[in-house]
């Protein structure tokens, strides 16, 4: 294994309309690690995955992904590389036609002519991580929104990929759903070696797994570094996030005109930025 | 004067803008359909074909049948009401089957598949897009225009020529319930006028050259609506709406020029 970082963002710059979502965005994500991209809500985490996975291109920059710059590749050069990839979604997005070890099986029919037995065999392993072997026979429909995202890891690791992208992993769950995600990913990158990219603003959970964290904000990297430096950062913008201070250079309130003159209907209506 | 000048200006700009959204969608729908098109389908795209002929094309026959009943029925019923007067009812055989092969089977079932097959296809499509299953088929190296809109596509293209069949047929045969059987046309005259005046090429053959050009157009529309919508549950509804009615007028639209192509003599 090579000590070259796997993904490598440069200048990155990207909009969508006239709302710019990033501007100069640099980051290097090293290989066999877990990397944590953190910020507000709608900072632009989950373009960013889908900028790295190819589905969206960027204005300018680039995204190296193991030395190839995805957003030059052939479209089949494309769907070649994210064999290489999984991604866990924030809906879990199963095919809801296929029941739990179909979805699982998925990739494994698609990508490789393994006799039946042995997909059978690979995707009870691969259930059996996530616990959930006996649950094979449900449907998506059937499933609690934290054995989706379970089942769903399972699909993201059925071909072994070299790099895993969770799009907020622990949004929605309940605290025991939330401690067996937390356990699965620290031991899923241990594992297999993988290279992992946490997409999150779920601060206690990521730092306990995160061996490095990018925090974004206003279309910038604002601060990056171990979660310990981190910690420790003076930056107001940083140190009201990682503290999850309500108020600070993040308003509370959204930019309105006074608020008495407001009252007193005294502000036009169409008002917003002042 | 000022601002009289600048509200045409807008109302220009908007005009334009329109305009250049419209190539724009047409151009994303070309590419569309030729990627979706293009290539050999592998063994696994034959079984997906085959489950969408079962959805698209199997589950639309009743309809389909049933309407062409109703539709033979009543063209024989108002053909002999006028024929009668003028002592033509032997030709009510030979209208009826004219009236199905040419115009009303391509026509009628091509509508009927818009309402019944093409509707669910958005938004079939439109919630794999909503619920992330694109995406995620995308990320999982599979791509979602081969998987998920071909064997849609083809599906329609295959099934819609061969409902109008069914159609044409039990229309002629709802024609002979009412014709022969409830008001007395003689049935060898029926039978025989039909057999004398109607072509294979003419009539049969140019009757399904419409119905596959309307198939491709109904199934195009119907899964690049789905394909390209806005994933919220608004935007699921609208697409689907706009699937049945681009559908209608691009079908109605498209008979005309084809029917003056064919039999206008131009």
């Amino acid at each position: 294994m090579t000590d070259a970082p796997f993904i490598e963002i440069e200048d990155l710059y990207f909009s969508r309309g006239d709302h710019e979502i990033f501007r100069g965005v640099n980051m290097t994500i090293p290989r066999g690690k877990v990397t944590a991209i953190m910020g507000p809500s709608g900072t632009g985490k989950t373009t960013l995955l889908k900028l790295i996975g190819g589905q969206l291109t960027p204005e300018s920059g680039r995204i190296l992904i193991d030395g190839q710059d995805v957003h030059k590749l052939s479209r089949k050069a494309l769907f070649t590389l994210r064999k290489r990839m999984g991604m866990l979604f924030q809906s879990g997005a199963l095919f809801s036609d296929l029941d739990v070890f179909e979805n699982v099986a998925f990739p494994l029919r698609v990508h490789t002519d393994l006799p039946d037995t042995m997909v059978r065999d690979l995707v009870l392993l691969k259930l059996q991580a996530v616990g959930l072997r006996g649950a094979r026979h449900l449907t998506p429909a059937e499933l609690s929104g934290g054995m989706a995202r379970r089942v769903a890891l399972a699909r993201a690791v059925a071909l072994d990929p070299e790099l895993i992208l969770y799009d907020e992993p622990f949004v929605g769950q309940d605290p025991i759903s939330m401690g067996v995600l937390v356990q699965l990913i620290k031991r899923l990158n241990q594992a297999l070696q993988l290279t992992s990219v946490v997409v999150s603003h779920d601060i206690k959970e990521t730092l306990s797994i995160a061996d490095y964290l990018y925090l974004i904000a206003d279309g910038q990297v604002v601060a990056h570094g171990t979660p310990q430096t981190l910690d420790a950062n003076q930056d107001p913008r940083v140190s009201q996030f990682i503290h999850g201070e309500p108020d600070g250079p993040v308003p509370f309130h959204y930019p309105a005109e006074a608020f008495y003159r407001d009252i007193l209907g005294e502000a036009p209506a169409t008002q917003i930025g002042s | 004067m000022q601002s009289k000048f600048s509200n045409s200006a807008a109302r220009i700009t908007r005009l334009g803008r329109r305009g250049c959204d419209l190539m724009e969608a047409l151009g994303r729908a070309g590419v569309f359909l030729f990627q979706s098109a293009i290539g050999l389908p592998s063994r696994e795209g034959w079984r997906l074909w085959l489950h969408q002929m079962h959805f698209v094309g199997v589950l639309s026959i009743a309809i389909v049948l049933v309407s062409g009943l109703f539709i033979g029925m009543v063209l024989a019923l108002q053909g002999y009401t006028i024929l009668v007067d003028f002592g033509a009812e032997q030709a009510l055989g030979q209208m009826v089957a004219l009236s199905l092969l040419r115009e009303l089977a391509p026509v009628v079932a091509a509508l009927l598949f818009a309402g019944r097959a093409g509707s669910a296809l958005t938004a079939e499509i439109g919630l794999m897009k909503a619920t992330e299953q694109l995406t995620s088929m995308e990320m999982i190296g599979v791509d979602p225009l081969r998987r998920v809109v071909a064997p849609r596509l083809w599906a329609g293209f295959v099934s819609l020529p061969i409902l109008t069949v069914g159609f044409s047929v039990v229309g002629i045969w709802g024609g002979y319930l009412v014709g022969v059987e409830w008001l007395g046309v003689f049935e060898g005259s029926y039978w025989s006028n039909m057999q004398a005046n109607v072509t294979f090429i003419n009539d049969i053959g140019n009757g399904m050259i419409k119905s596959a050009v309307f198939a491709l157009v109904v199934t195009w529309i119907a899964v690049f609506q789905g394909y390209d919508l806005v994933p919220t549950s608004e935007g699921i509804s609208r697409a689907t709406t706009r699937t049945v009615v681009y559908s209608s007028l691009a079908v109605l639209g498209l008979d005309f020029v084809l029917t003056a192509i064919m039999f206008g003599g131009l």
